[in-house]
């Protein structure tokens, strides 16, 4: 899955600048989907909210200008990691400050795969 | 879109808590999909990497998985308004021990095309 970070560079964009990494973006989604290596995708709206705590508090955020907050994503249907790094490599946002968070899809939650662990270690 | 930031909160816990939860959460999932307010979501592993720079020239090492602001999975949900993914996230079994779970609104254009056609329109009232 890549995870594309950063709401903050826009700003300094013309809009010419900002339409042509738009169509860029646009084209390289596409050309994945086509290849079969894009499976979904989506923009996330600049604002949420964050839910929290025993309580369930909810609260606002991310904040829009953050350079880690997540601006969207793409999940990958790709052989290797090695392949998802150089896809992510190609993002048209790279040269403005983006930045591409690239992790593996986990085959079972990591919550189950530790605790079986812990059952072996504690049957060995 | 449910994101879950986690600091591996679940370390903590003890076998049967960790069971226990792990039951929970699957009913809970299953009780999202049955109702048809979830699509299949994905936990993801535990270390990547982070491209950045012009050509993709810098791969570094992170997030690091002990970062609260780290994600750990993610929910895609089909729902009609935000208050009720809230609602859902604050159903969550995991939120009891830690972590927290940002909800965000899957855009129905791409904020860069918005943010280009207000500049266009700037740009057109300016010259007239």
């Amino acid at each position: 899955m890549l995870l594309f970070r950063g709401n903050d560079w826009l700003k300094s964009l013309s809009s010419e600048e900002k339409q042509k990494v738009t169509d860029q973006w646009m084209a390289w989604f596409r050309r994945l989907t086509d290849e079969g290596k894009a499976i979904a995708g989506n923009p996330l709206e600049r604002e949420g909210k964050i839910v929290s705590g025993k309580n369930r508090v909810v609260s606002d955020g991310p904040f829009a200008e953050s350079k880690e907050a997540i601006g969207g994503y793409f999940l990958l249907d790709v052989a290797s990691f090695d392949d998802a790094v150089a896809i992510a490599q190609q993002c048209p946002g790279l040269p403005y400050g983006v930045k591409v968070e690239v992790r593996p899809v986990a085959a079972e939650c990591p919550v189950a795969s530790e605790l079986k662990h812990e059952a072996q270690l504690a049957n060995a | 879109m449910l994101l879950y930031r986690t600091d591996e909160w679940y370390n903590k816990l003890s076998q049967e808590e960790l069971q226990k939860l792990i039951n929970q959460n699957k009913a809970w999932f299953e009780k999202l999909t049955a109702q048809g307010k979830a699509v299949p979501g994905r936990a993801l592993e535990r270390k990547g990497v982070t491209v950045s720079g012009e050509n993709g020239r810098f791969v570094t090492d992170g997030p690091f998985a002990e970062s609260k602001e780290a994600v750990g999975g993610y929910l895609v949900l089909d729902v009609e308004t935000i208050e009720e993914a809230i609602a859902i996230a604050q159903s969550s079994p995991g939120l009891a021990y830690g972590g927290s779970i940002e909800v965000r609104p899957v855009a129905e254009e791409c904020p860069l095309d918005i943010r280009a056609r207000e500049l266009a329109r700037e740009e057109q009232l300016v010259t007239i």
